[in-house]
């Protein structure tokens, strides 16, 4: 009995040592978040004011969203474009490489592998180096200042990452499910549409996230090549309001804008989670 | 050849002219000729990478050709899509579209040839009826047994309609007791059905059961086309012998001496036909296990030391070294037991002794 209870009493101090570490860690991560939220309900004076305590004393208040939907041309028109040029980069990148990665997959054609090499190394130039070719390319083209020229600068830049991770998708996909379509008829694109793209959605999810993920948050390019502040994305907004206005800085406003842009990321997060993880998983044993 | 404006017991026929198969320099099908009849159950059997299954694929359509004509039905289809063709397959994978219900992955080759719903329904019923899988109808592959999901891909390939079916290893995956009982279904199948069917393995009980004729194969050849009892009797050569049969043929080393005597094992027999090879000829003696007759004591006979038994219930196999240090193996079916390292005499059922020259070939 006594050893029963002993093994008991040690599993169950085990237990509690095990969430009470996952509660901290949880915490840690939890806290900014939370801290940006109280703050984004403070009224604005009481925003400016040292942290402590983080939760708003003087009552809430929704001032520093009001605030920060007038800042410029209003904070409808950049979190349009930030939405606009998020939803295309993710659109064009999620086809792209749902082709090429089928076709990498898929297919034999001379050159395949050195080709597929020569994607994936682009990963290793650092962004910043190209940033002024690609400017004076987007100028040749008439597409500077323009979101369309942006989503092409985001989507050239998220492919070499997009296709590797279809192309594993494509991989796992055992080969004769497509010759029994193929036996049933199907064509090409018939197959990918109806067989194998419901059978990789957890790879374009991966995809669309990190699409989706990247070309929201961009703030280098978008700074760099709109010049235009109608066009401005919401994170060039928020550098401007980060900076303020004659040396003031409306914190609120800020923490308010932090709030705003991650709500997106945390529902488009929430609601592809499920084949998020699975993407990342695929292929993994086999 | 839609597989809709046929008549599913046509009985069509196969014909392989001078087809050839190469992977850059490497040939795995060499001028391969064959014609399978209408109605025929043809199993094409053969160790691994034998080219059975690439042979199986060129007839599908899912691999190319590289030389030569494959006619299905009379029609030359070497170049055409596998829909077209009028075949169906069963895969050794099963091969189901995960995604779909059992009812979905039935109807999607009469949806993409643009079936009305009507006449899919009334398919998909049939093919749930003849298979016993109505039921499962509302599943998804995953939720089946791998039992369950080979009756599915049985009705897959029987919805099309097809003037042929393939089978790609199906029961390969299916655990020994299931793959019997999936035999029988898919005998009885061809039995009520009465297509042409082409049935790939490496296992020979489903070889010996299912067929009307059996092609051996080896890499990339026809070893040998014939009925089981044919293959199994008179095989054409050593390979076919050794690889048709189990446990396999006994092949002995012998050589003739005068009359109707050989040296075998270190003894001298005499065999009382004659011995189809030259006086001082080396001849291989083929004995299936069964053929040999074990006796307590010297008469006429080869001493064999027992190194072990087997035993399988109805029949006990008896691995023994021959004087010449080879090791046979021998069925007996009663008789006393025997202990390893006991001497006992073998003698053989002569008329069906095998013969086969040094070079491998069947003489006598």
């Amino acid at each position: 009995m006594s050893r029963k209870a002993a093994t008991a009493r040690r599993k169950a101090w085990q237990a509690t040592r095990y969430h009470a570490a996952g509660l901290f860690i949880s915490l840690l991560f939890v806290a900014p978040i939370a801290w940006s939220a109280l703050v984004s309900f403070k009224p604005s004076s009481e925003a400016a004011r040292p942290p402590l305590p983080p939760w708003p004393v003087e009552g809430f208040s929704t001032q520093s969203y009001e605030n920060l939907a007038k800042y410029g041309v209003g904070i409808w028109t950049y979190a349009g474009n930030s939405l606009t040029v998020a939803a295309a980069t993710v659109v064009v990148t999620v086809i792209i490489s749902l082709l090429a990665g089928y076709g990498f997959s898929r297919f034999q054609f001379p050159l395949k592998n050195v080709l597929f090499v020569l994607i994936i190394s682009t990963v290793m130039i650092p962004f910043q180096s190209i940033l002024t070719p690609l400017f004076l390319i987007l100028t040749w083209l008439g597409l500077q200042n323009t979101l369309p020229g942006i989503v092409l600068i985001y989507v050239t830049l998220h492919l070499p990452f997009s296709i590797f991770m279809m192309r594993n998708a494509f991989d796992a996909v055992p080969k004769e499910i497509e010759d029994a379509a193929r036996v049933d008829g199907a064509s090409v694109l018939l197959m990918l549409r109806r067989v194998m793209l419901p059978l990789v959605l957890p790879g374009v999810a991966t995809v669309a996230i990190f699409a989706f993920l990247a070309s929201w948050n961009e703030f280098l390019a978008a700074l760099i090549l709109l010049t235009d502040q109608k066009k401005y994305t919401l994170p060039v907004m928020m550098a401007a309001v980060r900076s303020g206005q004659f040396g003031t800085i409306d914190w609120g406003a800020v923490q308010s804008g932090v709030m705003l842009m991650m709500a997106p990321c945390l529902a488009l997060f929430l609601l592809l989670q499920r084949y998020y993880i699975r993407g990342l998983t695929a292929g993994a044993v086999k | 050849m839609s597989p809709h404006d046929t008549n599913p017991r046509d009985k069509a026929t196969i014909e392989l002219k001078g087809v050839r198969k190469s992977f850059g320099s490497v040939d795995v099908i060499h001028n391969l000729d064959l014609k399978v009849e209408g109605g025929e159950f043809v199993v094409f059997v053969g160790p691994s990478g034998c080219g059975k299954s690439t042979l199986l694929r060129m007839i599908a359509g899912l691999e190319d050709v590289s030389n030569g004509d494959i006619l299905i039905a009379g029609k030359d289809v070497t170049d055409l899509d596998p829909a077209k063709r009028g075949i169906a397959m069963v895969f050794q994978s099963y091969a189901l579209y995960p995604h779909m219900s059992v009812r979905e992955n039935l109807a999607f080759g009469l949806e993409i040839a643009r079936t009305p719903a009507a006449e899919i329904a009334r398919q998909v019923d049939i093919a749930a009826e003849i298979l016993k899988i109505g039921p499962l109808l509302d599943r998804r592959p995953g939720q089946l047994s791998g039992g369950q999901r080979q009756r599915v891909a049985i009705g897959r390939a029987i919805v099309r309609k097809p003037l042929v079916f393939l089978f790609d290893e199906p029961l390969s995956n299916l655990d020994a007791e299931l793959r019997v009982s999936m035999r029988v279904e898919i005998a009885r199948l061809h039995r009520e059905l009465g297509n042409t069917m082409i049935y790939v393995t490496h296992d020979q009980t489903e070889a010996m059961t299912l067929a009307d004729r059996i092609v051996v194969l080896r890499d990339g050849r026809i070893e040998q086309v014939g009925s089981p009892r044919d293959v199994y009797e008179n095989p054409a050569n050593l390979f076919v012998a050794g690889f048709i049969g189990s446990p396999r043929m006994n092949i002995i080393d012998g050589v003739r001496l005068a009359g109707d005597r050989v040296r075998i094992a270190q003894s001298e027999i005499a065999l009382g036909d004659p011995v189809p090879a030259g006086e001082g000829e080396s001849v291989k003696l083929g004995i299936r296990p069964e053929h040999w007759i074990v006796q307590d004591r010297q008469d006429a006979s080869l001493p064999a030391r027992l190194e072990f038994a087997e035993y399988l219930g109805s029949t006990r196999y008896l691995h023994c070294a021959l004087a010449s240090g080879d090791i046979v193996t021998v069925e007996q079916r009663g008789g006393r037991d025997w202990q390893p390292g006991e001497t006992l005499w073998l003698n053989f059922d002569r008329p069906k002794l095998k013969f086969f020259s040094a070079s491998g070939q069947r003489v006598a």
